[in-house]
Parts: C-alpha cells; sequence; structure tokens
C-alpha cells in the first residue's frame, strides 16, 4: 500500500464509523425510532441488539490496524442487510435509508484497497 | 479410487447451488422471517467470491475450473507441512533430521536420559556407516582429555585450544535474531566452546555475551571491508582487539550452496542490522560467489598469508569440497608458498542455511562423509596432514555421525542445527520467512519473546555435555586411549555408500595425478 491509498483507506474508515457508531449506539440504547425500524423487520428487540452488537464491533474493528480488513466485511455484511430490508420491508421514505448503500460502496472500497491483507486470498492473487 | 467421486460434478453442483441457496435465503427472509437474511448476505457474499474464481481471476487453474470448492485443496496444502510432521510422517522419515534425530538432541538439552528400549528403528540392511566396537574396551581413566591447539604449527603466540571436540557453526546476527544469538553465545561460554559469529558483520550481539568466538570472513567481508568488497586492514584490527575473537575463518564455499555467496532474505533486514553491515533495507542481500582477493589458488593462498600476517592469531578456511583435484591443487599450493591455513573446515553438501537457491541446496557439492575423507587422505598423500586442521560440517549433529566424520579425518567437528534444535528449533523450514515459530531466525520481537535466553542457554549447555559424555564412552567402547587414534578402521562402511564410492576414487586419482 502506498501513503496515499493508506490514508484515502483511513479517511473511508473513519467516514464508515461516523455512519455506524451512531446508528449502532441508537440501537443498543432502545432509541424509539430503531425500535420502530425493527418492529417493521418483525425482529423487536432480539434482532436490534444483535444487529447494533454487530456494528459496533465493525466500528471498532475498523479503528484497530490489524483488523481493518475485518471491519470493512463485517459492516459491509451487516449494510448488505440493511439495504435488503430498505427494499423488502420498509422502503426508502427518507434520507437516511440510502445510507447503508453508500456504506457498502465505502466497505468494498477498503476492501479493494487492503485486498493483500486478506492472507488467503493474498495468496490466490500472487 | 480414481474416478469414484467426479470432483468436477460435485463442484458444478456447488457452483449453482451457492446461488440458488442465497435466492432461497432471500424468499425466506422476506416471507418468513427477516432472520434468515443473515444467510442471504453470507450466501451472496459466496457468489460473488465464486464468481471472481470461476470467471475473473487468470492465476489459478483449479480454482477457475472448480470455484470455491478448489479453495479447500490450496487450504488443506498449506497445511499439508504440518500435518505430516505431526500425525502422518513415521519417525525415520522426516528431513533433513528425522524424529528420532530430533528426539534426541531434545532429551539431551533436557538433560533427560536417552535409554531406548526394545531396537533401533534403523534399517541394518541398508548402507549405514556403522562403528566397530573392540573386544577389549579401554576404561575411562584410561583415555587421554580431548585437546586441540590451532595456530601451534605456526607456534603462534595467540594459539587457541579446544578441550572439547564441538564449535558453533557459523550463524550471524541477521540470520538468528538477538534472543537467539545470546543464548547460543551464552551457552557456548557455559559449554566451554567456541562459536562462530558468522558472515554478519560486527558481530555486536555475540561479542556482547563474550565467551570464544571465530570471526567468519565471508566472501561479502561485511564489518570488515573496503567499499569495492576487499579486506579494510585497519576495520579487521579493530574488531580482533576485542579479546573474545579467538581465531578467523576465511568463508570461500558453503555446503548449502557451494559456488554461490551468502543470502539474506530481505525480510529479515531490520534497521540495525542494515547498518551493522552497511547493506540497504528493503533488497536480499547477496554476497559475491568468491572473494575479491582469491581469483586462483596463488592468490587464494596470498591472501591467507596476508590475514595470518595481520592478525597474529589462528586464521583458517571454511569450505565445500568440489573438484577433488582442485582441493589437490591448492595444497601443493600451500606447500609451495609454505603457507597453512591454520584448519581447513570441510562443509559437506549437506549443510543447512537460513537461504539457498533450491537447485544449490540439493545439487552441489560433495557430501560431506566422501568429502572429509578425500580431504585426509589427499592432505596424507601431499605429507601435510600435521600442518593443518581439518574440521567437519554438514549434519553432524549427533554423537555417531560425529564420530564417524572424526574417524574419516576430521579433528573436530561444527554443528548449527544440532545447537539450533537444542535451542528449540521444531524444524518448520522458516529460516528465511522472518516467521521462525521457535524465535530463533527471527527479528519479530513478539515471536523471539518465547525464546529465554538463560533457560535455552543451559539446553546449549547440557547437549554439549551429553554429546561429550558419549564421545568419550565411544572411545572406550572402541578401545581408543587417545581421539586423533581414530580412524578409518573403526568404521564399517557398506559397499554402496556415496564415502565408499569416494574412497575407490579417490585411490584412482592419486594414482593418476
Amino acid at each position: 500500500m502506498t501513503k496515499s491509498t493508506h490514508l484515502l483507506s483511513w479517511f473511508l474508515q473513519l467516514c464508515i464509523v461516523a455512519l455506524l457508531a451512531p446508528a449502532a449506539y441508537f440501537k443498543l440504547t432502545d432509541h424509539p425510532e430503531s425500535i420502530e425500524l425493527f418492529t417493521d423487520l418483525d425482529m423487536e428487540p432480539t434482532g436490534r441488539y444483535v444487529i447494533g452488537f454487530l456494528e459496533a464491533i465493525a466500528c471498532l474493528l475498523l479503528l484497530i490496524p490489524q483488523a481493518i480488513i475485518h471491519g470493512a466485511l463485517l459492516s459491509l455484511c451487516v449494510m448488505m442487510g440493511a439495504i435488503i430490508a430498505h427494499f423488502t420491508k420498509l422502503g426508502f421514505s427518507e434520507m437516511f435509508s440510502f445510507a447503508p448503500i453508500l456504506l457498502v460502496i465505502l466497505a468494498a472500497v477498503i476492501i479493494f484497497l487492503r485486498r493483500s491483507q486478506i492472507k488467503s486470498i493474498a495468496r490466490m492473487l500472487d | 479410487m480414481a474416478g469414484s467421486v467426479d470432483l468436477h460434478k460435485v463442484s458444478k453442483f456447488a457452483n449453482m447451488a451457492i446461488p440458488s441457496l442465497a435466492v432461497l435465503f432471500f424468499v425466506g427472509g422476506v416471507y418468513v422471517s427477516f432472520y434468515f437474511h443473515f444467510l442471504t448476505v453470507a450466501f451472496i457474499l459466496l457468489t460473488v467470491v465464486n464468481l471472481f474464481y470461476l470467471h475473473i481471476q487468470r492465476k489459478h487453474t483449479i480454482l477457475r475450473n472448480f470455484g470455491i470448492l478448489g479453495q479447500a485443496r490450496y487450504f488443506i496444502e498449506s497445511i499439508g507441512p504440518e500435518m505430516r510432521q505431526y500425525l502422518f510422517a513415521n519417525d525415520t522419515e522426516e528431513r533433513p533430521f528425522n524424529r528420532i534425530e530430533r528426539s534426541e538432541i531434545y532429551r539431551k538439552a533436557k538433560g533427560v536420559d536417552s535409554a531406548s528400549s526394545f531396537g533401533s528403528q534403523l534399517d541394518f540392511d541398508n548402507s549405514e556407516i556403522k562403528i566397530r566396537h573392540s573386544m577389549y574396551p579401554v576404561n575411562m581413566d584410561q583415555i587421554t582429555p580431548f585437546s586441540l591447539t590451532f595456530g601451534e604449527e605456526r607456534g603462534l603466540k595467540k594459539a587457541f585450544t579446544i578441550t572439547k571436540p564441538y564449535m558453533i557453526s557459523a550463524m550471524s546476527y541477521g540470520a538468528l535474531g538477538e534472543n537467539a544469538v545470546r543464548a547460543l553465545t551464552r551457552g557456548a561460554k557455559l559449554a566451554g566452546i567456541p562459536m562462530n559469529t558468522g558472515e554478519g558483520g560486527t558481530p555486536k550481539y555475540h561479542m556482547e555475551e563474550g565467551g570464544d568466538l571465530i570471526f567468519q570472513m565471508g566472501t561479502a567481508k561485511f564489518g570488515v571491508r573496503n567499499d569495492d568488497g576487499s579486506l579494510n586492514d585497519q576495520l579487521l584490527l579493530d574488531l580482533i582487539a576485542n579479546d573474545s575473537i579467538k581465531m578467523i575463518e576465511i568463508k570461500l564455499s558453503q555446503g548449502a550452496k557451494p559456488g554461490k555467496g551468502g543470502l539474506l532474505p530481505k525480510e529479515k533486514i531490520t534497521k540495525e542490522i542494515s547498518e551493522l553491515r552497511s547493506v540497504p533495507m528493503g533488497v536480499d542481500v547477496v554476497s559475491p560467489a568468491h572473494h575479491i582477493e582469491c581469483t586462483d589458488g596463488e592468490s587464494t593462498i596470498k591472501f591467507i598469508k596476508r590475514v595470518q600476517d595481520l592478525t597474529q592469531i589462528p586464521c583458517g578456511i571454511k569450505l565445500c569440497v568440489g573438484k577433488t583435484t582442485e582441493f589437490r591443487e591448492i595444497i601443493r599450493e600451500m606447500k609451495a608458498q609454505d603457507i597453512f591455513p591454520d584448519y581447513i573446515a570441510i562443509d559437506g553438501a549437506e549443510g543447512g542455511t537460513g537461504a539457498a537457491p533450491k537447485a544449490f541446496m540439493d545439487g552441489y557439492g560433495m557430501p560431506l562423509m566422501a568429502a572429509i575423507y578425500s580431504a585426509n587422505k589427499i592432505l596424507t598423500d601431499e605429507g601435510v596432514r600435521n600442518r593443518t586442521k581439518i574440521l567437519a560440517s554438514g549434519k553432524l549433529i549427533n554423537s555417531n555421525k560425529q564420530f564417524i566424520a572424526l574417524a574419516l579425518g576430521a579433528d573436530a567437528v561444527c554443528s548449527a542445527r544440532g545447537f539450533m534444535l537444542a535451542l528449540g528449533c521444531i524444524q518448520s523450514m522458516l529460516c528465511g520467512n522472518n516467521t521462525c515459530p521457535a524465535g530463533i531466525t527471527t527479528h519479530d520481537p513478539e515471536l523471539q519473546r518465547g525464546l529465554d535466553v538463560e533457560e535455552k542457554s543451559t539446553r546449549i549447555a547440557n547437549y554439549v555435555n551429553g554429546l561429550e559424555h558419549d564421545f568419550y564412552e565411544m572411545l572406550a567402547a572402541s578401545g581408543i586411549r587417545e581421539a586423533k587414534d581414530i580412524n578409518i578402521d573403526h568404521l564399517y562402511i557398506p559397499s554402496d555408500t556415496a564415502l565408499s564410492d569416494q574412497i575407490q576414487f579417490i585411490v584412482k586419482e592419486t594414482s593418476e595425478y
């Protein structure tokens, strides 16, 4: 990784954390809007805690140098779930409904930038 | 069982099943429970990776044909060496050292009794060299203790005497990490044997630990070089001002890669090492194939004389024998100039290394036993055997092999890997990767952490004591009263060994040459 891609990756990581951390916080602190959302998905309250917990973990991993790639993968997965939710149940009524799409793209870019750090995949690409 | 399962069909089924399952789980997520989407997401990812393997990447045929199931092959292959070593390889089939040989060293190093039961696991009908005992063993108190003085032939004031027939072969800081160097040097000091510093430049950590050191001057002369690779006299004098340095070894070639210079992979070049050797970071350091001063027999001997005159301490050479005719020529050149190195260390082709090209490691050089016999025979034939000493190295990790080398003409034996095993090496063969799990050939502080210098240095001393105990027991059993009396008559040499071939060859060569 060159210095510029390194910086770009960190900028993107911080963007994801900035968007994901509040989402995790609201879910884990029983924010009414989160409760409403997960009631619509019929996942209240277990699903809300599980997803909130996964989002929090993803944020943490994105900030630990050795685990960035895993954080990016985890946020990619969680956000894919969110996109499915918006497409199938929730709709795109509000601005923040589009956030998961943005986050998936950011996570994908980070994974691409750091592809050499996935050991098993790196060996395949050599 | 060939063809009992058509793996291509299985993989085609899997390649269809993965996206189908993704769709199925998606439907489940929409109509049954949103929790199904955890699986949907996982299978979408698998589908994407699989599509990448099958249609985008072009480097791996197996992945392109079989997709994600093909990855199992790579995974299983990657854990193969560990599986074989732990589960499937039998006690006598591993290389370079099988489990029987390794366990023997571990036992010696830990000071555990090494008596075995029921019988030998070696194959007695094959071509192994055995040692002949005497019907009349001698008592321990009849044996003269071992002593060997380097430089006595030249009447050096700083002649160097060893009292055990062992030395630790050349291992530099660079090839080894700091902890390993400290443990080995400290252990050597405890055991009272010298350690060779290797060609890694100023042997900082070796010298910090003290003890007796042999400074190795490799072909690149790290630590004592001018910019063009020639010897800088002043730097060498400055270095030997340190009392620890008892001898100088000019490395002409090495058994693991004869005809090539040393190689330190870039992974192992830390900032400190780049400074100690004055080499750049980030590129492999490849030493030249020969000393710039040594282009033929005459110049080589002159260079040896220059170092001897300059340092006034014993000065030997290390080489792997290639052509015996060349070896004979250089001995004749020594006779002509009346200059002899204080010792000639013969490195067998089976010698170890941190990094060497496969072709050289596997295919070049004469095996030790044949080489040591030839060197001794040629020196004797030329009438100059008493002018120098012969050291032997190359897989001499256990008492038997060492005794055989001594019987074939060596005055003392050197080993590196034997001492690495005593240090806790588990033969994972990663010396060049900087990822040594035993913390020996790595500079990674997290891996070196496990290697406790104090604890392991006593293992080195235990190992030496164990070897020495065996050595005297074997002398007694063979009815030998003094180590210098060990000779080839004490060996049983089957006719289909490399050594047996060489004995016949060298007799023929001697009559023709």
